[in-house]
């Protein structure tokens, strides 16, 4: 009887439905909101800079839940936040929840063939087709370094 | 030696309380590590299909959402969704991301399952869960380390530190140079 507890016990630690936290990270602590939409108009003046931002998380790495989309204010909008492999782990689950992140603003220059690469390698995460003529010129990516996020699940 | 008793009862039964965590550590370790390979937390399904775009033109927000999911046969709670451009939906219900490309009715999912128990040991070997599991991961942290520190003199004579168990240390304690020389 006790062995039967004990391995009842064992297997029940080991494959219960754990309750998982829903905030990633530090935490969010800037108070005010800054919109996507204010970021990608004028994103010079927001380089370097802790800003908190909040929409629905449209998509996530599959892969090592190291970035995530958020949908911005403004229609067909998005902004990337990019975090450091292993410190976030952003959970699939969150696609399609409202999150809050925090991060700092960040900026990567890519050219045509970098671009051409990254979005190839994106498309094949996917397992979604890619036409690398779709990239006609290198581009200015803005996007967040996130710190950490609170996420609605 | 009253020290050596006590050294091999620390042993002992700290290594009876560090058994489940190494194991959880270990496995999580190993699929952690080849996440180039795979993906240790989710199976992932992708799939292409079309649907006729014909019935869906006029129709707006959760009626659009509602007759796209009817005819993938979708009838996963509704988290959301999001209109990428024109053409492109997204809808994401339970373990399935779907993007649907209104214009010709190419329909991609993503349908995701978390892989069970793995999933949980590497929530927590990775620490996700954060809070007080980070105080008893460090607890565990460091009765390892006291378990390496009594490993060493459980044994007297030939097989213990002063004999065999040198040499091994040694090569234990090569192996990191060697790869740290090699690759730094």
């Amino acid at each position: 009887m006790t062995k039967t507890v004990f391995v009842l016990l064992i297997s029940s630690l080991l494959f219960c439905v754990p309750a998982f936290g829903k905030t990633y990270g530090k935490g969010v602590h800037v108070t005010e909101t800054t919109p996507v939409s204010a970021i990608l108009a004028n994103p010079d003046s927001y380089l370097g800079k802790t800003v908190k931002i909040e929409g629905l998380i449209i998509e996530v790495c599959s892969k090592r839940g190291c970035w995530i989309y958020v949908a911005g204010d403004q229609p067909q909008e998005k902004i990337q936040v990019k975090v450091t492999d292993g410190e976030i782990v952003f959970p699939m689950s969150a696609t399609g929840r409202v999150g809050t992140i925090e991060g700092i603003v960040d900026e990567v220059t890519m050219s045509k063939d970098e671009m051409v690469r990254y979005q190839r390698h994106l498309a094949e995460e996917k397992g979604k087709p890619f036409d690398p003529a779709s990239v006609e010129e290198g581009k200015r990516f803005i996007r967040l370094i996130g710190l950490g996020a609170e996420i609605n699940e | 030696m009253k020290w050596r008793r006590w050294n091999n009862i620390l042993h002992r039964d700290l290594g009876y309380l560090c058994f489940g965590l190494t194991i959880i550590y270990a496995i999580s370790g190993i699929a952690v590590n080849h996440i180039a390979d795979w993906n240790p937390n989710y199976r992932i399904e992708r799939i292409q299909s079309t649907i006729d775009p014909g019935p869906l033109a006029g129709l707006n927000g959760d009626d659009l959402v509602a007759s796209i999911l009817t005819l993938i046969g979708e009838s996963a709670e509704i988290k959301g969704s999001y209109r990428q451009d024109p053409e492109h939906l997204q809808i994401f219900v339970v373990n399935n991301n779907i993007t649907v490309n209104l214009k010709n009715g190419t329909v991609y999912q993503e349908k995701s399952r978390t892989r069970k128990g793995l999933y949980e040991m590497n929530f927590l070997h990775i620490n996700h869960a954060k809070k007080l599991w980070t105080y008893v991961a460090d607890l565990y942290a460091i009765a390892l380390g006291l378990l390496a520190i009594t490993g060493l003199f459980v044994l007297r004579g030939k097989n213990g530190i002063t004999g065999r168990g040198a040499w091994l240390t040694g090569i234990g304690f090569l192996i990191p140079i060697f790869f740290l020389w090699l690759y730094l």
